[in-house]
């Protein structure tokens, strides 16, 4: 009886794992559109509608996809409360928060951190041209990223289900 | 000495004093804190230039602030300005936008909300032939708006043309002598009507170009500009008054820094539809206008009634004679300061 229970506690450990990590895998797409999204959102509110940044940070927060949502809502509370932070300052601090928290890899936080070195800093057309930029990487980022999980969740899956059945039949 | 950061009751002066320092680093503002109440009350300017002392002037004169913020008239002893301060002070200024104050950059200054105008100065980017932005700031003047009510007081007598009428007025004086703060007084009384002068109020027109008169913040004026008062905030003079006239019937119509032809024509046409104008222009005297081509014409076709001529005088808006527009002979002498 207990070696039944301990069986499939292993089991379900195992799987729950594999599971785990091929979530992370299948967010990480998803994180990357939602996130160029937001950017081609802010590009539209300085570039067209010339939305000073913080107001339009807060619109980005307000409609992006909740999983992103946080970065923004971060950078524009910084800005809001006027204590003489650069929005390149802003921007990091933020991102410092946001990327623990998300399934991102390094090189997709070097996309987003080149984004701080210019944000606001410049007249519309250049602004157009970085954010342009910085959301062209972040396709290139989904890209890949979707290739990955294509091949990396299915592995996940089975291979935490595998494993715990091995365990179990090594230790029966 | 008490220092205007420690006063606890909302005056109108600590008021100002927490919607001026907050476009300051915390460096800066913690100089501006030791102030006291007398020299924030007289102060007009203050200057930042990368490298060099933090000036601040005004009625009582020009003057630097040690790093403890003690006043000093010795450069060697002076808070210099760094590189980070003027940084972070564009940025406050610019609310770290600076795509969204390009028209007002490519003009040499910002306004802030509140009314305050912050001159920049620094590399300028010019594309064929014209200034399309400013870069590497390293100079900034903040000069701070004060609404000052009654300021209009002494003159009104001489612009008011029965109960229910005003003369076509044009205010003149150099920089810094109070042509604005004049109007926007001006404005508040005409809109809220004079008892004083049997006048009752009249429906004004504001066109805030650079959002000074009224100090429009999200389009909601931040000054007292009278209970009749419309405001049409950054928009261009001479189309915005063709704006008001057709869409809110205004009797007055009012508008700072007039100079270009597109104004003079502009102004022309609220003459025909019977509104009386108040407007202001840069120069010393009625006479320094006629070496300006576009204000030449406006005194050529006699569209000003009165003239009012300030100067500065142990502080701005000193009054130095009300002239008349038909005669160009000066109406009373009315040499006394505020």
């Amino acid at each position: 009886m207990f070696k039944v229970a301990g069986a499939l506690l292993v089991i379900v450990a195992a799987g729950a794992f594999g599971f785990l990590v091929a979530r992370n895998y299948a967010r990480r797409p998803r994180e990357l559109r939602a996130l160029q999204s937001a950017l081609s959102l802010l590009e539209t509110e300085i570039v067209y509608a010339a939305t000073p940044l913080a107001e339009a940070l807060d619109q980005v927060a307000r409609r992006a996809d909740p999983c992103v949502a946080g970065l923004f809502a971060r950078v524009h509370a910084t800005l809001a409360s006027r204590v003489g932070t650069t929005a390149q300052e802003a921007w990091a601090t933020a991102l410092d928060g946001y990327y623990p928290e998300s399934c991102l890899k390094t090189e997709d936080l070097a996309v987003l951190q080149s984004i701080g070195q210019m944000l606001g800093a410049s007249d519309r057309q250049d602004q157009a041209k970085h954010l342009r930029l910085a959301g062209e990487r972040l396709r290139a980022q989904i890209v890949k990223a979707e290739e990955e999980a294509h091949h990396n969740v299915r592995l996940w899956r089975y291979l935490g289900l595998f494993a715990g059945l091995a365990t179990v039949l090594i230790l029966v | 000495m008490a220092y205007i950061s420690q006063l606890t009751e909302t005056t109108p002066q600590t008021r100002l004093w927490h919607e001026v320092t907050r476009f300051f680093p915390a460096a800066i503002r913690a100089l501006l804190t030791q102030l006291s109440a007398a020299d924030w009350a007289a102060l007009e300017e203050i200057r930042l230039r990368t490298g060099r002392p933090l000036m601040l002037s005004g009625a009582r004169g020009e003057y630097m602030l040690t790093p403890e913020g003690v006043l000093t008239g010795n450069p060697e002893q002076a808070y210099r300005v760094s590189a980070d301060d003027m940084l972070r002070t564009v940025e406050l200024v610019t609310g770290s936008s600076l795509y969204a104050v390009e028209d007002e950059l490519r003009q040499g200054f910002v306004t802030v909300p509140g009314g305050h105008r912050v001159g920049l100065c620094g590399r300028a980017v010019v594309d064929g032939g014209k200034v399309r932005t400013l870069k590497y700031l390293t100079g900034l003047n903040f000069r701070i708006s004060r609404e000052v009510r009654g300021a209009a007081d002494q003159v009104l007598p001489w612009l008011v043309r029965g109960p229910r009428a005003v003369y076509n007025t044009l205010i003149i004086s150099s920089p810094r002598c109070g042509k604005t703060t004049l109007l926007r007084d001006l404005v508040r009384q005409i809109s809220n009507g004079i008892p004083r002068l049997g006048f009752a109020g009249l429906t004004v027109g504001v066109v805030d170009e650079r959002s000074e008169i009224a100090g429009c913040y999200q389009g909601i004026p931040q000054r007292d500009v009278g209970l009749r008062t419309d405001v049409l905030d950054a928009c261009p003079k001479a189309e915005g008054m063709m704006m008001l006239l057709r869409a809110l019937s205004p009797a007055v119509i009012a508008t700072d820094e007039i100079g270009r032809r597109e104004d003079v024509e502009a102004l022309e046409e609220m003459l025909n539809a019977g509104v009386s104008i108040l407007a202001t222009a840069h120069g010393a005297s009625v006479d320094d206008l006629r070496g300006r081509p576009v204000l030449r014409d406006l005194l050529g076709r006699r569209i000003v009634e009165r003239f009012v001529v300030l100067e500065y005088r142990h502080g701005p808006g000193a009054v130095r004679a009300v002239v008349d527009g038909g005669s160009f002979q000066a109406l009373g002498a009315v040499r006394c300061s505020r």
